[in-house]
């Protein structure tokens, strides 16, 4: 420590190795493990229709996983995702059913009504200093509540536009490529991901995201508008949601307003398993989306191998912990 | 502290100061849930019959059918008010039965509607003959696929009443009339989403399958949306009806579905009440009957009346 | 007091050898503790001090060597083990548990029973712990809560927690680093009696007035090496500090230059509550102006008010002569100010991001393609520029900081304002937790700073660090300036005088 000599500042990249590629690779063991387990042991799982089942089993909490991901690396929690996807989806169906407007409005009205309440829920935490835990507790009710009375606790069907039902379960890519059937909601989750992912490690949305969740204090003494950075970050985080809400109404060709319930915890059970701390400042969206796939896959191979329902749900919950945990050991040797 | 003592003080004034209704025949249902279709066309029977008896009602549930605490805190808060009958679905036959041990102290008449609890309490139960309305349905569903191959089935819930009376009535009805028709697989889903993945998943596991029953309103949704996108040839039926339902009825998506008379529930219960304070005797059930329903009876005026969107 | 060594010393460690993955962190140390006395542990950051003392406290395993406690070699495998042993430490951050008592904290796991042993006696744990004060001669209710006690208080609540398990070793690590000049007195008195009662005390710190002051022998470690042993009261400063860094330090170095005319800065009848009570001052550009005073004088909350982190009551601010409206930090910024808090890894650095990010982070908006996309080699190139010129040791600019040690961390947030362009430097504590070494460093870049003309302004508890850089000296006391001295003139008495000059006058 006392010799004189100066360290020269190497230019070198982090190694390959830091626990963030560690923690992803760890996961995608688990997922590749998991299908080849499943393959074997499980006939009929490994087929090209149960693959796109799967994926599309995946597409919805893949899609509020990565809406989750923002937030808590930013340092908070947003427990309203699973409602408020609900509430965007109950949106398009009166943009497009009640009102009757084109689709393309209905498509940018659920995303900008998630995006509007996501800011709200931001709001609430950044200038109220409300625990985004208890804001978006309350988001949680409010956008349920919100949803039942704008579509008068019914569904709203969207058989005036006959193109909504296919948005979701159609493959546009198939007629691009023969023989890649994989429907469009997953595709959409899959742009969904690859946009996160450079907005969260190229913009500097991302970068201020990941400040405000390493130190937030440190960032706002740096000279940073702390308040608005959190306000943006909630809003992506409920125009993501928004985008669920597309998808699962497309698939279900209506929005239904009692769904959504417990969807949040999913999502952040997605994100956890990928290895997104929620201590905040650490994550990435294709932990979260490998995360996603992790619960799927172990839901569909359990289903299929006729697994009690019951078993399932306790296999999910060990899965969970496992997970931290390895992400624990794995950052005690970092 | 001051602020709790505020805040009670104020609560017990409401339940103190809400008998000023009583004026009035007030008659507080409280059902399984109100953000379902069904419940909306139960509440829709019930204030029909309010109006024609004269009398006002409340209609309530929980968010979920999962939350039994909450909707015995709604209960609770119920008798407190001290009305004049109670209309009662209970979400567990058995947990609540002391919280309407109070009402009954309390002189309160309580009908019990949908499922039925496990005490002589009601004075009458207006409900779905559940058993009856699965074995509907089971027979519907052996009818279309000649009676013998692989069948399975989609319950909505595991542990609440509705869910396992159409479950153990679908099953005990194959098992009993249809020695060559085989159940391979029973799965659970509470919502559409879930029950469209959990069916596509059932249909890998199991791609002989001919039939799938669904026991409510969101797995037949599920159902329907799983058979269309994996294009799989297999007859299903559903349970109570709603657009999705209804359509894919028509376009043969399902091959048909039992369904109850929600309406005829909620006129059953209002009226039943208003029987019971004017001293008149009940039945100890009431059925308010089902259907068999497919794409040649739908239309009749009898079942159309039952339906809903 | 205890010059006759006593024929059997109280703790003996010889050959100690411990190394971590890449580190030999103590190569063959020796070091011994007499009963009754107080033994100075001295050396830079990284010289091995702590380490030594975790193998002491049995919070680390010694790969070799020895441990005798009263001449009888021992294994110390667990932390519970060496306070069984009579041997305690109180650590620089206190770990008590703020909601609970002082009594239930000194007991906490080991709280007296009745009435089948399920309740807690809570009249004997009061009384127990009332004792005990009572014999460090302090004045402290057992009954009060930990969380409302000043951290002077809090560590003579750790003291009694560690007597009450009967320690004849005592390991102090910097206790009076938060601590102000009368409590510090009030911690040596307890020290004092402790010596008497014949227990032991390590006394690990980085200040050569305490050691002069209250240790019997020093020994000082460099680089997980045993260096020498020395008594105390004998040896000159300047060969302490000489062994501790292995080359000689300009001593007592004073500033020369005074700054420009030209005015930077300027604040006019400052109010903020109690603690800053109609502060006006001036600073010029290439000017080092010193702030001194008690701990709780309120030059911190001066500068957090102008830094715009908290609000003030009333006053103004004139930048370049121009008065302008600091609401937030980002107006400070804007403004061309910077603020340096002595809590780095709170305030100053986001510890899990790299050197790069941390550097370039007030300034990440200038680094924008399409107003959007980071651009991450420009930023590398610029960072890369920053460590090269401030010389920051890190093997790249993609470590995380939190690895870094404490004068590279300072650097970092150093670079991270210059490269924002920040002409009015704030310095609060800048070479706390920094060793010797490092610390003529940061001095050397702060004056090389003020010659190139930025304004600076330092925080400084250590006389001595004032008086070194310091062109200017303004003396705080409860909430106002009492007086401006010549940096090159001034001696710590002046500076003691105006930092105890309280009024009388009721706020």
């Amino acid at each position: 420590m006392t010799d004189t000599a100066v360290q020269p500042a190497a230019s070198g990249k982090p190694g390959f190795f830091t626990t963030q590629t560690m923690q992803k690779a760890v996961a995608f063991v688990v997922l590749v493990a998991l299908l080849a387990f499943f393959s074997a042991f499980a006939s009929n799982f490994a087929t090209g229709a149960n693959m796109v089942g799967i994926m599309q089993a995946t597409a919805v909490n893949g899609v509020l996983g990565v809406a989750v991901t923002f937030v808590i690396i930013s340092g908070g929690i947003d427990l309203s995702v699973g409602t408020m996807m609900t509430l965007t989806a109950v949106m398009a169906g009166i943009i497009l059913t009640n009102l009757g407007m084109p689709l393309p409005i209905g498509i940018l009205g659920a995303i900008a009504s998630g995006a509007f309440m996501g800011a709200i829920s931001g709001a609430v935490i950044a200038k109220l200093k409300i625990p985004p835990f208890i804001a978006t507790l309350g988001m949680m009710q409010i956008a349920r509540g919100l949803a039942l009375v704008f579509s008068g606790a019914k569904p709203i069907y969207f058989n005036d536009t006959p193109n909504y039902g296919l948005l979701s379960p159609e493959s546009s890519i198939s007629k691009l490529i023969p023989g890649v059937e994989i429907p469009n909601g997953v595709m959409i989750m899959f742009i969904v991901a690859i946009i996160a992912s450079i907005v969260l490690n190229r913009t500097i949305i991302g970068r201020m995201i990941f400040a405000l969740g390493s130190n937030e204090e440190a960032a706002r003494l740096s000279g940073i508008n702390v308040d608005r950075w959190k306000i943006l970050t909630y809003a992506i985080c409920g125009g993501i949601c928004g985008i669920a809400g597309l998808i699962v109404s497309s698939r279900l060709n209506s929005a239904q307003p009692a769904l959504g319930l417990g969807y949040e915890l999913d999502a952040i059970a997605a994100a956890v398993i990928g290895g997104t701390s929620l201590a905040g400042g650490r994550g990435t969206v294709i932990g979260t989306i490998i995360g996603a796939f992790i619960m799927s896959v172990l839901t569909n191979g359990l289903r299929v191998m006729g697994v009690l329902e019951e078993w399932k749900i306790v296999v999910t919950g060990v899965i969970i912990i496992v997970a931290v945990f390895i992400d624990i050991v794995l950052r005690k040797k970092a | 502290m001051k602020k709790t003592i505020l805040t009670s003080a104020l609560a017990l004034g409401l339940a103190i100061g809400a008998p000023v209704f009583a004026q009035e025949t007030y008659f507080p249902i409280i059902a399984k849930g109100f953000s379902h279709q069904f419940w909306q066309a139960v509440k829709a029977g019930a204030e029909e019959a309010a109006a024609r008896n004269g009398v006002t009602i409340t209609f309530e549930g929980p968010n979920t059918e999962a939350e039994i605490d909450k909707q015995t805190d709604i209960l609770n808060a119920a008798i407190a008010k001290a009305p004049q009958g109670l209309g009662f679905a209970a979400l567990d036959s058995q947990a609540q039965v002391p919280a309407l041990q109070k009402a009954a102290d309390a002189g309160i008449p309580i009908v019990a509607f949908d499922s039925g609890v496990e005490s002589d309490l009601p004075l009458t139960t207006c409900t779905t003959d559940n058993m009856a309305a699965a074995a509907a349905a089971a027979d519907g569903l052996a009818k279309a696929i000649g009676e013998e191959g692989k069948i399975a089935a989609v319950i909505h819930d595991q542990t609440s009443a509705t869910g396992i009376g159409r479950r153990d009535g679908f099953l005990n009805r194959i098992k009993e009339a249809y020695p060559n028709i085989e159940v391979v697989d029973v799965q659970y889903a509470n919502d559409a989403l879930k029950a469209t993945d959990n069916v596509k998943a059932m249909l890998q596991a199991n791609p002989d399958i001919k039939g799938i029953f669904a026991s409510n309103e969101g797995a037949a949704i599920g159902l329907a949306v799983a058979i269309k996108e994996s294009g799989a040839q297999i007859v299903g039926v559903g349970f109570d009806s709603g657009k999705t339902q209804k359509d894919a009825i028509m376009d043969g998506t399902l091959i048909g579905s039992v369904t109850q008379n929600p309406v005829g529930i909620g006129q059953c219960v209002v009226d039943s009440l208003a029987k019971a304070i004017k001293g008149e005797e009940l039945p100890k059930v009431i059925d308010t009957g089902f259907y068999w329903y497919d794409k040649t009876n739908m239309a009749d005026e009898k079942i159309a009346a039952v339906l809903y969107d | 007091m205890t010059d006759e060594p006593s024929a059997v010393p109280l703790v003996e460690m010889r050959g100690v050898e411990k190394s971590f993955p890449g580190v030999r962190a103590l190569q063959g140390v020796r070091f011994d503790l007499r009963s009754g006395e107080v033994h100075a542990l001295m050396g830079e950051n990284g010289a091995g001090k702590s380490t030594l003392m975790k193998i002491l406290t049995g919070v680390y395993q010694p790969d070799g060597g020895e441990i005798r406690i009263d001449g009888q070699p021992v294994t110390l495998p667990t932390p519970h083990a060496a306070q069984a042993l009579g041997i305690s430490i109180i650590h620089q951050e206190l770990f008590l548990m703020n909601h609970l008592t002082a009594a239930q904290n000194i007991f906490i796991g080991r709280e007296p029973r009745k009435g089948l042993g399920i309740f807690v006696d809570e009249a004997k744990l009061k009384r127990d712990a009332a004792a005990i004060f009572k014999r460090m001669k302090v004045d402290i209710d057992p009954g009060a809560e930990v969380g409302h006690m000043t951290v002077a208080r809090q560590q003579l609540v750790e003291i009694a927690k560690a007597l009450s398990y009967n320690a004849r070793v005592l390991v102090m690590d910097e206790p009076t680093s938060a601590l102000n000049e009368t409590e510090v007195e009030h911690l040596f008195a307890v020290i004092e009696d402790l010596k008497a009662n014949g227990v032991g005390v390590v006394y690990i710190t980085h200040k050569m007035d305490e050691v002069k002051r209250i240790a019997d022998r020093v020994t000082v470690m460099r680089d997980g090496q045993y260096i020498d042993t020395l008594p105390a009261a004998q040896t000159a400063m300047s060969t302490i500090i000489q062994l501790m860094v292995g080359r000689e330090l300009a001593d007592q170095h004073r500033a020369t230059g005074t700054g420009t005319a030209e005015e930077v800065l300027r604040v006019e009848g400052l109010n903020r509550g109690a603690m800053i009570r109609n502060v006006s001052f001036a600073l010029n550009r290439g000017e080092i102006l010193g702030f001194a005073g008690l701990m709780g004088a309120g030059r911190t909350e001066v500068a957090r008010a102008i830094f715009g982190a908290d609000p003030l009551d009333s006053g103004t601010i004139h930048i370049h002569g121009r008065e302008q409206k600091i609401a937030t930090p980002a107006d400070a910024v804007a403004n061309g100010i910077a603020y340096l808090s002595e809590d780095r890894k709170h305030f100053g650095l986001v510890t899990g991001m790299s050197v790069r990010d941390n550097v370039t982070m007030a300034s990440w908006r200038r680094f924008l393609s399409s107003g959007l996309f980071m651009q991450d080699d420009a930023l590398g190139k610029v960072a890369e520029e920053y460590v090269r010129k401030l010389k920051v040791k890190t093997p790249h600019i993609h470590q995380e900081t939190r690895l870094l040690s404490g004068g590279n961390q300072q650097k970092v947030v150093i670079a991270k304002w210059l490269l924002r362009d920040c002409d009015i430097l704030i310095f609060d504590e800048p070479t706390r937790g920094i060793d010797v070494g490092a610390k003529a460093e940061i001095y050397r870049l702060l004056e090389d700073l003020a010659a190139q003309g930025k304004a600076i302004i330092v925080i400084s508890s250590e006389l001595p660090e004032v008086l070194r850089l310091s062109h200017r000296i303004a003396v705080m006391c409860e909430g106002r300036i009492t007086g401006e001295l010549d940096g090159r003139m001034a001696s710590q008495e002046d500076i003691m005088t105006l930092a105890t000059q309280r009024s009388s006058a009721a706020a």
